[in-house]
């Protein structure tokens, strides 16, 4: 079974999507909402360990890591039955999708010890990039980690990391050259939360949702061999990285809007049904918003197939994250522009959860690279322009 | 189902444009067009790969702002096996609300064949009206109107007529995308070259991003149509029309923009893409009416198709 589904992605996706329709195990997390993101990821979690105990979350990953084989288009497929089905799709795959691929690439027998237990839902990991002094200009940061012996000794600080109150495990891109050697100087290495001299405090956002925290390192001891990739090679890891993080993020993304999409319609086909009505510009903001989506689908499965077939997506991964930043915001600023007073002023779960991802959708175009960073890579690398003056 | 990525390799493409090319520089009329077609033996290129083929067509005579009425054929294509035998030329008049379009004159037709956005079809005797020239946003296109159209005769063609529509769709996609290419390189080219404040324009940040977005505009409509292309059907096409109609509104804003005074003036070309990108945007279907239909049809309980699959 197992070597059918990973050449045949066809009959993945048939055993797939009949699967999740007929599977009573499955059920109690359609209609779930959630009062926290500690609550919200663990129940997730769980529905990881369903899944990977049906299979059909290992494929996409290398078998010597916990996977069943197959390539990123499994993934891609898993996310959409799940999105159709009207399942979430699990809130620690978001960083599986960012994470998962350098560190199998790069670190394979990092990997092999630890991917199965986070594909089994049993831990999941943070990204530990961003810093206070570093943002966008992210070569400029400056947590240190000194090489001691069989040992990386690390100090400083990471910033809005995605899970990171939760996380098992984060994965940190941090200064091994000199503090002036920018990205030249970077190495990735991936260190588990329990480590003495690290600890961690939850931020909230505006939502009152607990989805970030800071990390703070205080010579923190970390092997050698938790390395990914070389000592130096941290930079060209993390471009590595960014691909997955804009183009599968983007349509893993895609998946969800279009599920949350066809709920907004449905909720607002129900208020015309009861006699109510819609503000003017409703039907072609709806329409444009689906055509969005339908495009950044299009762009994206493009970019998904050339990540399975080993090509370098690169710079162009950057036209996916702008669509996807363009169609979110879209999207929830249709839903708080349609559900109006109740967006302000109701209390009922369902609102408050469109209130709260409205929040979130404002990240699409500032995390992985800010929308002005992206058409910035656009300008630079694909259309080949002049370089940006600087004052 | 038609596929857009079997067929020309690479080398193949780029041979074909520029033949293509030469075509339209070479004719600037619909016969000349029609009769270098003939001799390149473009039928038989179109046979083995309609939707490359067409995309590339359709893309050349875009970047021309060239005059044809490669779109009637088109139509008509889709069209002929389902009407009754015609008695002589036919061209297709495009059904408006406000305005019914015809690609180029009457002077050799004898039948018109008359389409709108829903895929209605029926048939006219030319000699029953009486067309007029355009002089309107794009006096270039060589269109003419007709204010006062006889009752057609209603056909019933099954669902060719809203294949006839798709299918001009795509092709007017590819059009426009085409326009949209021309004009992003030459604000490219001129952004490079011109000098204010001692430095490139392309080196500030406003313009750089302006070029950024035109460029995400364009991609995002390659991809709708090559979508629309791999399922062939009529909702896709429609997607891909708003798609390509809302990419050549941005990208016009921003280009135009880019150009300064330049921009707004006669002697510059990039008005003209500007005229005829809005004309070919509502051919069939503006990109704010079909944002609207397909809003209202989704309101009405149509299915959230997610078209693309992996
Ligand atoms: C929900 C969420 C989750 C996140 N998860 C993670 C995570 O898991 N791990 C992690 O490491 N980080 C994470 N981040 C952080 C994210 O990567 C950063 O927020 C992002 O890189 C931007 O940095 P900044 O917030 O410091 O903004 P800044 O860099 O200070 O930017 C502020 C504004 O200035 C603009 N700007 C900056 N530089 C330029 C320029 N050169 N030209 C034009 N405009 C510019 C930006 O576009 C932005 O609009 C997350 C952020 C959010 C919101």
């Amino acid at each position: 079974m197992t070597d059918t589904f990973a050449a045949d992605l066809d009959s993945y996706r048939t055993a797939l999507r009949a699967n999740l329709m007929r599977e009573s195990s499955l059920h109690a997390w359609r209609t779930r909402h959630y009062a926290t993101t500690e609550e919200r990821i663990a129940d997730h979690a769980a529905l990881m360990g369903e899944l990977y105990r049906q299979g059909w979350n290992r494929y996409g990953w290398p078998v010597a890591a916990g996977g069943a084989g197959g390539d990123e288009r499994h993934r891609a497929v898993l996310y959409d039955e799940l999105a159709a089905a009207g399942l979430p799709i699990p809130t620690p795959h978001l960083l599986l999708e960012t994470l998962g691929p350098p560190v199998s690439r790069f670190a394979p027998e990092l990997a092999a010890r630890y991917l199965p237990a986070y594909l089994r839902g049993e831990e999941w990991w943070g990204q530990g990039f961003s810093e206070p002094e570093a943002g966008s200009d992210l070569a400029s940061l400056r947590c240190r980690a000194r090489r001691d012996g069989d040992n990386y000794v690390l100090s400083g600080q990471k910033l809005w990391t995605s899970h990171g109150a939760t996380a098992t495990r984060l994965v940190c891109l941090v200064r091994t050259g000199t503090p002036e050697s920018r990205h030249r100087g970077l190495s990735m290495i991936m260190v588990d939360v329990d480590t003495p001299g690290v600890s961690r405090r939850p931020i909230a956002l505006a939502s009152g949702d607990n989805e970030l925290a800071e990390v703070f390192f205080d010579d923190a001891i970390v092997p050698a061999s938790r390395l990914i990739g070389a000592e130096g090679q941290g930079w060209a890891i993390a471009m590595y990285l960014l691909q997955y993080e804009r183009a599968m993020y983007a349509w893993m993304s895609a998946a969800d809007a279009l599920r949350r999409l066809r709920e907004l319609r449905d909720q607002l086909s129900t208020r015309l049904a009861a006699g109510g009505t819609l503000p003017g510009a409703a039907a072609q903001r709806l329409g444009q918003c689906y055509s969005q989506l339908i495009t950044l689908r299009a762009r994206s499965a493009q970019t998904v197939r050339r990540l399975a077939a080993g090509a370098t997506v690169g710079p162009e991964a950057s036209v996916d994250k702008v669509l996807l930043g363009g169609a979110e915001i879209a999207l929830y600023d249709l839903s708080r522009d349609l559900l109006g007073p109740e967006f302000v002023f109701d209390d009922t779960a369902t609102v408050a959860q469109w209130r709260s991802e409205w929040w979130y959708s404002r990240s699409a175009t500032i995390l992985g690279g800010s929308a002005e960073v992206q058409r910035t890579i656009i300008a630079d690398h694909v259309l080949g322009l002049p370089k940006e003056a600087t004052v | 189902m038609t596929s857009a990525v079997t067929g020309f390799d690479a080398a193949t493409i780029e041979l074909l444009a520029t033949s293509l090319r030469e075509v339209f520089t070479a004719h600037p009329d619909a016969q000349g067009v029609a009769a270098a077609l003939d001799e390149l033996g473009w039928d038989e290129v179109s046979a083995s790969d309609p939707a490359a083929a067409t995309t590339l067509l359709f893309t050349e005579h875009g970047r021309a702002l060239a005059i044809s009425r490669l779109l009637d054929d088109i139509v008509l294509r889709e069209l002929t096996p389902a009407l009754p035998a015609g008695t002589g030329n036919r061209a297709v008049l495009y059904c408006h609300p406000q305005h019914a379009l015809l690609l180029g004159p009457l002077d050799d037709i004898t039948e018109l064949v008359t389409l709108d956005g829903a895929g209605n079809v029926g048939i006219i005797a030319a000699e029953s009206v009486s067309a007029r020239p355009i002089r309107g946003f794009d006096p270039g296109s060589g269109w003419l109107c007709i204010d006062e159209i006889p009752t057609a005769r209603p056909l019933l063609v099954g669902d060719a007529g809203q294949r006839a529509v798709a299918a001009a769709r795509r092709a007017l996609c590819a059009e426009i995308i085409g326009i949209c290419t021309t004009a992003l390189d030459s604000a490219v080219a001129h952004t490079t070259s011109r000098i204010q404040y001692g430095r490139q324009l392309a080196t500030f940040q406003a313009v750089r991003h302006r070029l950024a977005e035109s460029y995400v505009a364009v991609e995002a409509a390659r991809a709708a149509l090559a979508a629309a292309w791999a399922d062939g059907g009529v909702w896709t096409a429609r997607l891909a029309k708003l798609r390509a109609g809302q990419a050549q509104a941005e990208l016009m804003r921003h280009t135009v923009q880019l150009f300064g005074a330049m921009g707004l003036s006669q002697e510059h070309e990039l008005h003209r893409r500007v005229t005829r990108a809005a004309a070919l945007d509502l051919l069939l279907g503006g990109h704010t009416a079909q944002a609207d239909e397909v809003g209202a049809a989704l309101l009405a309980g149509a299915d959230l198709i997610r078209v693309v699959e992996i």
